[in-house]
């Protein structure tokens, strides 16, 4: 695939990948999993990837937030090109530019939600009160602002999510990037965490990159990226 | 500052695992700087300073040889010696063999002027001296003897020989303060009593004590004295006070080697415990260490936490140790002192105590280290567990 997703028609390109390949080692087996991958997402797009299982979505999401380097190809996300980031800068890169939503939350389990929502924060020269007032107030945003002292251990699955969402946009990231944000919950909850993320695309302009399996989940996306073992396959606008 | 919060609730990660590691480090410092401050005491012993002009004259064929009392007119005589005194080992027992105290047939005058510091340290006066001196079967005892069995001037003390066949009964004249608790367990009596009691001591002694003008000069005399009696029926061995009391310390084999042996034992074991309790604790949070670096938390930074952690656990532990081992030194000085006399001077010195400390920081750096940085080197999206 090559040309650009310009689902919300407005903006600059965010995210612009350019014939990226990536492939891992197994000895001397070189196993690829994602090939001639060439796309731009606009800023405040809401873009969710899907494909089965070894499609390489989850590879592509972890490029694109700067977690995994690709073997191939030029990754410019949020104005850097991530190639050119050293281990440390591409950490501080992420602390500023992409905020974290993964399947089991993966919230710390000794430290209370105000706690966790405040770990990125640590990474900035915020005062602690400026710190506690921002906690608060996406702690707020959420919905959660009367369990900041509690444990993940002393919150529902949905709660848990929550509070997940609370720690990736407290750093007021211009990308929230989520691996099967609902994969872990009932219902009722993946709709109230499908709904907060379509108020942060909306509300807030954050754009947000979904990797998941669930239609539903999908279907709040604006466009659908589709891979299929490792090639970009088709995108998919979303009628509402 | 802002990490500390941080480093110390995850401590509170497995409360068991982290108490059962806090007890194991406590115990093994504690135990460690036991042995060190044994090692210091024992040190001192042949390192006293108010020994350090003090000349021993003995048989050079051991302790259980004696010397006959006309040397003492020759060594009184060197220009060196200010004063001159003489001892003899009773070894008697007071009411029970477990009661074991030194004990000394000494010369009631010149022992005051040889050894001036320690009986000087107690502040006994010339009268209560001249009460010693004028009684011919009296005695003078150290004030934790006389605590230990609630002694007082003018008790009897009924001594029964082990090495002679007398049993004196004692009246205590002066009970002394020693500048340390190993100087007051001993009991001197008149020299007279013992000569005039057992005949084959007449006109014989076992140790001779010189109190030299300069320390320096004591090479030189001890080599004069030495060879002045080589060839004679009884040869002697001069050696400085510091050396003679070493001999005893090395009666109880290669202490030294033997604690440092067992001090590198303890602490390669806190090293393997403190490591794999460390590996473990690190690699249960292989993905919230994942999780942290995906945020933005710099390797070093995630490091330097997990290493923080280590080295508050560890630290905390020597700590313990250290202050379990203070409050233990005066049950060590009552308790083993009473059958090892040397070690009544058992003392923890802010030296040992500072060395325990930092070896035990070592230790905790070097345990945490390699799990910390094989954790952190691992890739996120490995810890993330999220290739799809």
């Amino acid at each position: 695939m090559n040309g650009t997703l310009n689902g919300s028609m407005n903006g600059d390109a965010i995210i612009k990948l350019r014939n990226i390949a990536k492939s891992y080692w197994r000895e001397t087996l070189e196993i690829p999993v994602l090939q001639g991958i060439d796309f731009d997402i606009p800023k405040g797009g809401y873009y969710a990837l899907m494909g089965p299982s070894g499609s390489g979505k989850t590879t592509l999401l972890n490029l694109i937030a700067g977690i995994d380097r690709p073997t191939g190809g030029s990754l410019e996300v949020c104005g850097y090109e991530l190639n050119d980031l050293d281990d440390d800068e591409l950490a501080a890169w992420r602390n500023a530019h992409v905020g974290f939503i993964f399947q089991n939350y993966n919230l710390i389990p000794v430290l209370t939600a105000f706690e966790n929502v405040e770990l990125p924060l640590l990474l900035t020269p915020m005062s602690r009160r400026e710190r506690r007032e921002r906690v608060e107030e996406v702690l707020a945003l959420v919905n959660l602002e009367d369990r900041m002292l509690n444990y993940p251990r002393q919150l529902s699955g949905g709660q848990e999510q929550r509070v997940a969402i609370a720690r990736a946009i407290v750093g007021d990231p211009d990308l929230l990037v989520a691996d099967e944000p609902t994969g872990a919950l009932d219902h009722q909850n993946a709709e109230e965490v499908l709904n907060l993320m379509a108020r942060l695309n909306t509300d807030m302009g954050k754009t947000i990159l979904v990797v998941t399996h669930d239609p539903k989940a999908a279907h709040h996306a604006r466009f659908q990226i589709h891979l299929d073992k490792g090639v970009f396959d088709k995108t998919v606008e979303v009628n509402r | 500052m802002k990490y500390v919060r941080f480093i110390l609730k995850s401590l509170t990660r497995s409360k068991r695992r982290t108490l059962l590691i806090l007890s194991t480090i406590t115990l093994s410092v504690f135990l460690v700087t036991v042995l060190q401050s044994l090692l210091t005491t024992l040190d001192a012993v042949s390192n006293n300073p108010t020994s350090s002009n003090r000349l021993v004259v003995r048989h050079k064929s051991g302790l259980a040889q004696v010397l006959p009392m006309s040397y003492l007119a020759y060594l009184k005589q060197q220009p060196e010696v200010e004063f001159a005194t003489y001892l003899q080992w009773f070894g008697g027992q007071y009411k029970d063999p477990s009661n074991f105290f030194a004990n000394f047939a000494s010369d009631e005058t010149t022992l005051f002027q040889v050894f001036k510091e320690e009986f000087g340290a107690s502040g006994v006066t010339e009268d209560q001296i001249q009460d010693f001196v004028r009684d011919g079967s009296g005695c003078i005892v150290g004030q934790s003897l006389a605590d230990k069995f609630g002694w007082k001037v003018g008790d009897v003390i009924p001594l029964q020989g082990t090495i002679f066949p007398i049993s004196p009964r004692l009246t205590i004249r002066v009970i002394f303060k020693g500048t340390k608790p190993s100087q007051e367990n001993v009991l001197h009596f008149h020299y007279k009593l013992l000569e005039e009691s057992v005949p084959r001591m007449k006109g014989k002694v076992g140790t001779f004590f010189l109190r030299v003008h300069n320390a320096d000069e004591i090479p030189r005399l001890s080599a004069r004295i030495d060879n002045h009696y080589a060839n004679s029926a009884s040869e002697t061995l001069s050696e400085t006070e510091n050396a003679f009391n070493l001999s005893f310390v090395k009666m109880l084999g290669n202490i030294s080697a033997i604690i440092q042996g067992i001090t590198a034992a303890v602490l390669v074991a806190i090293l393997i415990v403190t490591a794999g309790t460390m590996s473990t604790a690190i690699r249960e949070r292989t993905t919230e260490i994942a999780v942290l670096r995906a945020m933005g938390f710099r390797t070093g930074l995630v490091m330097s936490l997990l290493l923080g952690e280590g080295v508050i656990l560890v630290g905390a532990g020597g700590i313990f140790g250290v202050g379990l081992a203070s409050l233990a030194a005066g049950g060590i000085r009552k308790g083993v002192g009473a059958s090892v006399p040397f070690l009544e001077d058992f003392t923890l010195l802010p030296s040992t105590m500072l060395l325990c400390l930092g070896i035990t920081f070592v230790v905790g750096l070097l345990s945490t280290f390699i799990p910390a940085y094989q954790a952190t080197r691992r890739p996120i999206t490995e810890g993330l567990r999220s290739i799809g």
